[in-house]
C-alpha cells in the first residue's frame, strides 16, 4: 500500500510539474533578459548622446529619489487607482447582479455592454477627447440642454475638470471588464443555498454578505488585483485627453517613463525608475495578498 | 401584491435599468461608429451632428482597397493564436496551482509579478532580444510576446475560477478511476466554462489592443490594427472617418464572438442550478 | 590678303571650336553639367541597386502617399531599385529611428528627419555625413537653389551636410480678404482705430482687428480669429512671437535661460487675452479643429502651415486621400500674408537623410538626391495629396503651380517671402526637453496660471536641462544655432 501511494505521489508530482512547466518556460524566455538588462543598465549612464557603459554606482537611484516630478506622477497614479477601482468594482458588481437573473434580451445586453472594453484605449481616448470638445462634442451640448443655457466647460484644459474627465473615460471603458468577470463568478454561486436563504426570509444584504460574497471572492480578488495593476499602467486615455496636462497635473507614472525613456532616451534613469516601481508594486501586492490570504 | 405581479414588475424594472445602462455605455460607441459614415464637415459640425446625412460605406471601401483592413486580419491571427496558447498553457498551470499548490506562494507570486513590470521599460531590451533571435517584424514574435504577457493573467484568473469549484466532484471522479489528466479535462474544465470564456475574452482583448510592443517590434511586414489606427493621427491631418471605420472593423470580430459565445456564460449561470 | 583672311577665318573657327567641342563632349560624356542631378542619381542607382530594396522611414498617413504612390514606383521604374516605405506615426518617428540605430539593426537606409532633431541624431551618430556623396554626384549646384532659409538652416550640423531640406513648412497668415474688403467693416474699423483694415503688421493690430471683427460679425457667428492652441502647435507660435518681439532664448555668454524676460511674459499674456475673441474652447483646437472652423468660414484670421492655403482654395478637394478635409466654403476668399512681425516660424519641416548604420548607403543617398532634386521635387510638391510644401526658389515661380487656382500666385509669393525671412525652430541637444517645458507652460497658461510664474518655471527647467546636458557643450551648440541666419530676426 505505501509503495502504491508513493508511486501515486510521484505520478502526481510529475503531473503537476508538467502542467506548469511550459508556462514557466515562456515566462522565463521573455522575462529574464529584460530584467537583467534593467538591473545592469540602471547602474550605468546611458542617455541619448552617451553610450558609455561604465559603472556609475547609485547615480540614477539618487537622482530618482530627488525627482519631484516622478513622485508626483506616482501620486497621480495612486489617485486614479483609488477612485476608479472602487467605482468600477461596485458598478460592475451591481451590473452583474442585474443580469444574473433572466430578463428579456439579456444575451443582447451582455454582448453590447462588453463593447467599451473592446475599443482600443487609444481610440477610446481620442473619442472622449472629441466628445468633451467644447465646439464639436456632444457632452457640453447635452449639459447645456439640462442647464437651459450654453455650457462651455473645458474638460481637458481646466485643472478642476481634468480628473473627472479622465475618470469618466476610464470607468466607462473598464467597468464592463469587472462586470463580465463577476457575472461569470456569480454563475458559480450555489443556487440551492440562495433559495434556502430566500425561504428563510434573509435580507438581500445578508444573503449577499454570507453566501454570495464568499463564493465569488476568489475571482473578485483577482479581478481587483489585475485591475489595480493595469490602472497602475494607465496611459492611453490620459495621454489622449490631456497629455499629462495642465502642466504635469495628470501625468501618470507610465507617461513619465514614456517621455523620459521612450522619447528622450534616458535609458539608465528609466531603468532605475522601473526597478523602483517593480519593487514598490511587489511589496504592496505581496503584503496585501498575505493579509488577504489569497495565496493559500 | 401578488407574487407573479411582483415578479413581473421586478423584471420590468431590471429591464429598464439594463436599457438605461446600455444606452449610457453605448453612447460613446455610437458616437465613434457614426463618424465612419459622416463627412468631414459633419464630424466637425457646430453644433455637433448626432447622425450622418447618409449612410455610405465609402470609407470602408477605401480601407479594404488600400489594404488597411488587412491589419485587422493580422491582429486576429496574432491575438487569436496567443489567446489560444495562453489559455491552454495557463489553465493547465492554474489547475496545478489551485489543486496541488505547486510552488506554493512563491511561484504564484512570481507569476503575477511579471505583470508589475512597466512595459515602457522593457520595450527596448525585448527589442534587443528579438533582434538577436530574428523575431522582429514577424507574427511569431508578437504571438510569443502576447502569450507571455497574458499567462500571468490567465493563470491567476483561472486559479480563482477553479478554486470556486467544489473538490468533491474531482475526488469522486478520481475514485471512479479517472486519471488526473482526465479529471482535468472531463470534470474541471466543463465546470469552469464561464470562467474560461470570461478570461479568454479579456486575454484576447489585451493582445488585440496592445500598442507599444506592436509599434516597436514591427516595421513593415506585420502591422497590427492598433498600430495602423495610429497612422491616422497626424500632426497635419486626422483621418477621423478611417479611425472610426477601422474601430468598427476591429471591434466587430470580437463582438460577434462574444455574441455567439456568451450563451456559454448564460448557460454557466444556469448550470449553477443544476449543480445545486 | 589671302593670308589675312585665312587668319581671320582661322580665328573665327578657333572661336567657334571651343564651344562646339564642349557641346560635343557634353553630348558624349553624359555626366557633365547638362545632365540634371536627378538624372545623374538615377543613372548611378541603376548600376548599383537594381533588384535590391532600400527602406525609407516616412511619416505615416498623408505624407507617405508620396513614396507609396508616386516617387517609390517611379524610382523603381527608372532604376530597378525597390523602395520599401516604413510608415511611422509622427510622434514615434524619432524613437523608432534611435532604437533601430541603438540596436544596430541596419534596418533603415534612408530617413525623414525633422531638422530640429538633427543635432541630437548627429551627436548620437545616427546620421551619415553626406558631404562626400554630394561631391561625388555633383549635387552642390542644386542644393544652392533651395530657398535660403531652408538651405542655410536645415541642412548642416557643425558645418557638415547631414540632410536635404525637403519640406517648406512655414507658418503663413491666412485671412478672409472678402471680409477685409467689406466697405462697412472698413469704415467702422477706421473710425474706431484710426488706421486701415488690412492684414496686421503687429500683434497689437491683430488684437484690434480680431476683437473688432468678432463684435461686428457676431450675428453671423464669425470670429475675428482662431488658432490651433494645443500645446505642441502653440509651442511653435510662442517661439516665433517671442523672437519677433525681441526676445532671446538664452544669454549667449552664461547660457542662462532668458525666456522669462518681460518679452516672454508679454507674449504669453497677449496670447491668453486673444482667446477672448476666439471661438470658446479654442484652447483645445488642434490642426484639424482649427482647419474646420476656418474652412467653415467662421474665422476671419488664422496662422498655419501651407496646406491650409491649398485646402482653403478647395484645390483638388475630390482627391480621395483628402476626404478628411472639410469642404471649403471660402474658396477664392482667402488672402495670404506673413504673420504679424513678418518673420514666420519654419515650424517642424522635414529633411532627407541617410542612416549611418545602413548597409546600402550609396543607394539610399541616390534615392534622396533624386527625391530632393529640382526636377522631381517640383513634381512632388504639386502632388494633390502631398503635404510637402514648396521649398525651392523654382517652386515659388513655377507656372503650373501658379495656375492651379486663381490666387495660387499670391500664395506662392507669400511662401517665397516666408522662405526668406523665416525663423528656425530652436535646435539644441535634447531639444525635446526644452520644447516639453514650453508645452507644459502653454497648458498651464490655458488652465489659468500667471504668465510670469509659468515662464519662471520654464526658465528654471531649461537651466536644469542645460546643467544635465553640460553647460559648455550646450553653449557651443546654442551659439552655433544662434549664428545661423534664421535663428533671430535681423
Amino acid at each position: 500500500m505505501p509503495v502504491l501511494r508513493k508511486g501515486r505521489r510521484d505520478r502526481d508530482r510529475a503531473f503537476r510539474l508538467a502542467l506548469v512547466a511550459p508556462s514557466i518556460a515562456v515566462l522565463l524566455l521573455v522575462g529574464v533578459f529584460p530584467l537583467v538588462y534593467l538591473i545592469v543598465v540602471s547602474f550605468q549612464n546611458l542617455t541619448m548622446s552617451d553610450t558609455d557603459t561604465s559603472f556609475q554606482g547609485l547615480l540614477n537611484y539618487r537622482l530618482l529619489l530627488a525627482d519631484a516630478r516622478l513622485w508626483q506622477s506616482l501620486l497621480h497614479t495612486l489617485v486614479f487607482i483609488a477612485v476608479a477601482l472602487p467605482i468600477e468594482l461596485v458598478l460592475g458588481l451591481a451590473m452583474a447582479q442585474l443580469f444574473i437573473e433572466r430578463i428579456p434580451g439579456r444575451a443582447v445586453f451582455v454582448a453590447l455592454l462588453v463593447l467599451p472594453v473592446l475599443v482600443s484605449p487609444i481610440v477610446a481616448g481620442a473619442t472622449w477627447s472629441l466628445m468633451f470638445d467644447n465646439r464639436f462634442g456632444p457632452i457640453n451640448q447635452i449639459l447645456g440642454w439640462f442647464a437651459g443655457h450654453p455650457v462651455s466647460l473645458l474638460w481637458t484644459i481646466k485643472p478642476e475638470l481634468v480628473y473627472p474627465a479622465i475618470l469618466v473615460a476610464e470607468v466607462w471603458q473598464w467597468t464592463p471588464f469587472m462586470f463580465l468577470l463577476l457575472l461569470a463568478a456569480l454563475a458559480a454561486v450555489d443556487r440551492s443555498q440562495l433559495e434556502a436563504a430566500a425561504i428563510d426570509g434573509a435580507s438581500w444584504w445578508r444573503t449577499f454578505r454570507q453566501i454570495v460574497l464568499p463564493a465569488i471572492w476568489p475571482v473578485m480578488a483577482v479581478a481587483i488585483l489585475i485591475r489595480a495593476l493595469d490602472l497602475f499602467r494607465l496611459f492611453d486615455v490620459v495621454w489622449a485627453l490631456t497629455k499629462g496636462g495642465p502642466g504635469t497635473m495628470t501625468e501618470t507614472v507610465s507617461m513619465f517613463a514614456y517621455v523620459r525613456g521612450f522619447q528622450q532616451f534616458e535609458t539608465s534613469y528609466v531603468a532605475a525608475v522601473s526597478l523602483l516601481i517593480i519593487v514598490l508594486l511587489s511589496t504592496i501586492v505581496l503584503w496585501t495578498l498575505k493579509r488577504v490570504e489569497l495565496a493559500r | 401584491m401578488k407574487r407573479s405581479v411582483r415578479r413581473k414588475l421586478m423584471v420590468a424594472l431590471r429591464t429598464a435599468a439594463a436599457l438605461l445602462l446600455t444606452i449610457l455605455f453605448l453612447f460613446p460607441i455610437y458616437w465613434l461608429f457614426m463618424i465612419s459614415f459622416k463627412t468631414a464637415e459633419e464630424i466637425f459640425a457646430f453644433p455637433p451632428k448626432w447622425w450622418p446625412s447618409r449612410i455610405g460605406f465609402d470609407t470602408y471601401a477605401v480601407l479594404f482597397k488600400d489594404g488597411d483592413a488587412a491589419t485587422v486580419a493580422n491582429s486576429l491571427v496574432i491575438a487569436g493564436a496567443s489567446t489560444l496558447i495562453a489559455m491552454f498553457l495557463g489553465t493547465l498551470a492554474a489547475y496545478s496551482l489551485a489543486r496541488y499548490r505547486t510552488g506554493g506562494e512563491h511561484l504564484a507570486n512570481w507569476i503575477i509579478s511579471q505583470r508589475m513590470v512597466p512595459p515602457i521599460a522593457v520595450v527596448f531590451p525585448i527589442f534587443l532580444l528579438y533582434v538577436f533571435f530574428g523575431w522582429v517584424d514577424t507574427h511569431v514574435g508578437l504571438i510569443l510576446l502576447y502569450t507571455a504577457f497574458n499567462l500571468p493573467y490567465v493563470i491567476w484568473m483561472m486559479r480563482g475560477y477553479i478554486l470556486d469549484i467544489p473538490r468533491a466532484l474531482e475526488e469522486a471522479a478520481l475514485v471512479d478511476g479517472l486519471t488526473p489528466w482526465q479529471v482535468l479535462w472531463q470534470v474541471v474544465l466543463p465546470m469552469s466554462r464561464a470562467g474560461l470564456f470570461a478570461t479568454a475574452i479579456f486575454t484576447f482583448v489585451f493582445a488585440w489592443n496592445e500598442f507599444i510592443f506592436a509599434l516597436v517590434l514591427t516595421r513593415t511586414e506585420v502591422t497590427t490594427y492598433t498600430v495602423q489606427v495610429t497612422h491616422y493621427f497626424g500632426g497635419q491631418s486626422n483621418f477621423w472617418a478611417k479611425i472610426s471605420a477601422m474601430s468598427v472593423l476591429g471591434t466587430l470580430p470580437i463582438f460577434i464572438v462574444v455574441g455567439f459565445m456568451q450563451k456559454y456564460l448564460v448557460r454557466g449561470i444556469s448550470m449553477g442550478a443544476v449543480k445545486g | 590678303m589671302v593670308q589675312a583672311s585665312h587668319g581671320r577665318m582661322a580665328a573665327a573657327f578657333r572661336r567657334a571650336l571651343l564651344p562646339a567641342l564642349a557641346i560635343v563632349s557634353m553630348a558624349f560624356s553624359g555626366t557633365a553639367l547638362a545632365q540634371s542631378a536627378a538624372q545623374r542619381a538615377a543613372d548611378a542607382a541603376k548600376k548599383i541597386c537594381a533588384g535590391k530594396t532600400i527602406t525609407i522611414v516616412w511619416e505615416a498617413g498623408l505624407q507617405s502617399l508620396d513614396p507609396l504612390n508616386f516617387s517609390g514606383p517611379k524610382w523603381e521604374q527608372l532604376t530597378g531599385c525597390k523602395v520599401k516605405v516604413v510608415e511611422v506615426p509622427t510622434a514615434e518617428m524619432f524613437t523608432k529611428i534611435m532604437q533601430e540605430y541603438r540596436a544596430g539593426t541596419g534596418a533603415y537606409d534612408a530617413l525623414n528627419v525633422i531638422p530640429a532633431w538633427m543635432p541630437d541624431l548627429v551627436q548620437a551618430g545616427a546620421l551619415e555625413n553626406l558631404e562626400s556623396y554630394v561631391d561625388k554626384y555633383g549635387y552642390r549646384a542644386e542644393l544652392k537653389t533651395i530657398a535660403p532659409t531652408y538651405r542655410d538652416n536645415q541642412m548642416t550640423v557643425n558645418g557638415k551636410i547631414y540632410g536635404f531640406p525637403d519640406d517648406g513648412d512655414v507658418f503663413l497668415f491666412y485671412y478672409r480678404k472678402d471680409l477685409f474688403a467689406r466697405p462697412d467693416l472698413q469704415k467702422a474699423f477706421k473710425a474706431k482705430f484710426n488706421y486701415d483694415l488690412a492684414p496686421p503688421k503687429t500683434w497689437k493690430q491683430f488684437d484690434d482687428i480680431g476683437s473688432f471683427l468678432t463684435e461686428a460679425l457676431k450675428a453671423e457667428g464669425i470670429y475675428g480669429g482662431s488658432f490651433f492652441r494645443e500645446p505642441p502647435y502653440t509651442m511653435f507660435m510662442f517661439q516665433e512671437r517671442f523672437r519677433v518681439e525681441g526676445g532671446k532664448f538664452f544669454d549667449a555668454g552664461t547660457m542662462k535661460a532668458t525666456v522669462n524676460s518681460a518679452v516672454g511674459v508679454k507674449v504669453l499674456t497677449e496670447m491668453r487675452n486673444e482667446n477672448r475673441f476666439m471661438p470658446p474652447g479654442v484652447e483645445k483646437f488642434g490642426f484639424v479643429e482649427n482647419l474646420a472652423v476656418f474652412l467653415d468660414g467662421k474665422s476671419a484670421m488664422t496662422i498655419s502651415w501651407p496646406p491650409y492655403g491649398r485646402f482653403a482654395a478647395g484645390y483638388l478637394s475630390e482627391e480621395k486621400a483628402l476626404a478628411w478635409v472639410p469642404k471649403s466654403k471660402i474658396a477664392g476668399k482667402v488672402g495670404y500674408a506673413l504673420p504679424p512681425g513678418g518673420h514666420p516660424e519654419l515650424a517642424a519641416g522635414f529633411a532627407l537623410s541617410v542612416a549611418s548604420t545602413s548597409k546600402q548607403k550609396e543607394a539610399a543617398y541616390l534615392f534622396i538626391q533624386w527625391l530632393n532634386s529640382e526636377e522631381i521635387s517640383l513634381q512632388r510638391v504639386q502632388l494633390p495629396y502631398a503635404l510637402r510644401d514648396p521649398f525651392r526658389d523654382s517652386h515659388y515661380t513655377d507656372k503650373d503651380y501658379m495656375a492651379k487656382w486663381p490666387d495660387a500666385k499670391e500664395y506662392l509669393a507669400a511662401l517665397g517671402e516666408g522662405a526668406k525671412t523665416g525663423l528656425l525652430d530652436l535646435s539644441l541637444i535634447q531639444t525635446d526637453k526644452y520644447e516639453e517645458a514650453i508645452r507644459q507652460g502653454i497648458s498651464k497658461l490655458w488652465a489659468g496660471e500667471d504668465p510670469k510664474k509659468i515662464l519662471d518655471e520654464v526658465a528654471k527647467q531649461w537651466d536644469e536641462i542645460t546643467q544635465r546636458v553640460g553647460l559648455d557643450k550646450q553653449k557651443a551648440v546654442y551659439n552655433a544655432w544662434a549664428a545661423k541666419g534664421g535663428a533671430y530676426p535681423k
